[in-house]
């Protein structure tokens, strides 16, 4: 899931790994609020309500509710691959190389088990 | 009547509620390896697994609580040491940690929809009686995670489906096939929070948000959580 969406164009720049809510123009449509909302629900912070406000003001309350929705999934899904020890699946390995370096994401320690 | 949202203001999907439903009903069975009780216990700990203090529990063992706090808080440093110490541990197993995993992530999962909509916390259903099955699946077997796990051939139809073309599936998807049920549960929760397994191979599935939106929150959310895989 992960991998399907660093697969498409444009996506990739606005993972912002390393900062906290900056952005760059990633051609996705409301990017950096939806980037923030996902920050400010995994972490819980006060930035939350505000965000939620934008989101359904801007976008609406059912995008509002379905964004919520990844996020819950995702919360989900880190852990079942944390939790099991799980290695990249063949099929996305090789494709994945490059960015995986790239973006530094063998520095995480969960890296250690899914390498 | 659980998950009532009808009087938010909030245009919850009806096949997400009938998961949140589903998911209760699960979590309050007995399991293959833990009572109803148990199971109830372990999202209860879920729970309190963020308030900063040791939890402790009156029916679980020790290392189960453990785990639990682990997977909730530390999940990032989750790794083969700490697996095989609580597998080893007095009144754990392979199965037990596997079963443990799925109850947590699910009633997690249901929580943080919640949490990140403003919505209180669902009261924690009422355990049903009865003893675990403690039935393994013959076809398990030890591959690439650190459970073994059950090929599509080990699985009945209805969930042997979720693997698609793939014999052993997407290693996210079998991860906790040790207990099967677990499959169906993946299932309908992905359908209800995200996308069904089907949808997921479609570019544009019908959500109020598009697939390159619906994938970069979910591309945040797992690099939040420092997730390689």
């Amino acid at each position: 899931m992960l991998r399907e969406s660093s697969d498409r164009q444009g996506t990739l720049d606005s993972l912002n790994l390393q900062g906290a809510v900056d952005h760059s123009d990633s051609g996705v449509p409301h990017d950096s609020l939806l980037t923030a909302f996902a920050e400010a629900a995994v972490r819980q912070t006060d930035a939350l309500p505000g965000l939620r406000d934008r989101i359904a003001a801007e976008l609406g309350p059912q995008e509002l509710v379905d964004s919520a929705g990844v996020v819950a999934n995702f919360q989900r899904m880190v852990r079942i691959a944390d939790g099991c020890g799980i290695p990249l699946d063949d099929f996305t390995k090789e494709a994945s190389e490059d960015w995986r370096h790239q973006l530094g994401l063998h520095q995480y320690a969960s890296a250690a088990n899914t390498a | 009547m659980t998950f009532a949202y009808s009087d938010l203001n909030l245009p919850i999907r009806q096949t997400t509620i009938n998961a949140h439903r589903d998911s209760w009903l699960r979590i309050a069975r007995p399991g293959r390896w833990w009572t109803g009780a148990e199971r109830v216990e372990i999202a209860r700990l879920q729970r309190e697994a963020r308030e900063l203090h040791a939890a402790s529990s009156e029916i679980l063992p020790e290392a189960a609580v453990f785990a639990i706090q682990k997977l909730v808080v530390d999940n990032a440093n989750l790794n083969r040491d700490f697996y095989d110490q609580t597998i080893a541990a007095p009144g754990m197993s392979e199965d037990h940690y596997v079963e443990l995993v799925a109850v947590v992530v699910h009633a997690l999962s249901v929580d943080e929809f919640h949490r990140a909509l403003a919505i209180p916390l669902e009261p924690l259903p009422n355990p049903q009686p009865g003893d675990p099955s403690r039935q393994r699946p013959a076809a398990a077997e030890q591959k690439w995670s650190w459970a073994p796990i059950v090929p599509k051939s080990g699985l009945p139809p209805e969930l042997a489906q979720h693997y698609g073309p793939l014999e052993w599936g997407a290693n996210v998807l079998s991860a906790l096939s040790l207990i099967p049920e677990n499959l169906g549960w993946l299932h309908d929760l992905s359908e209800a929070h995200y996308l069904s397994f089907r949808e997921m191979r479609m570019p544009d599935p019908l959500r109020a948000i598009s697939r390159p939106q619906i994938e970069l929150i979910a591309a945040r959310v797992s690099a939040l959580n420092e997730c390689f895989y």
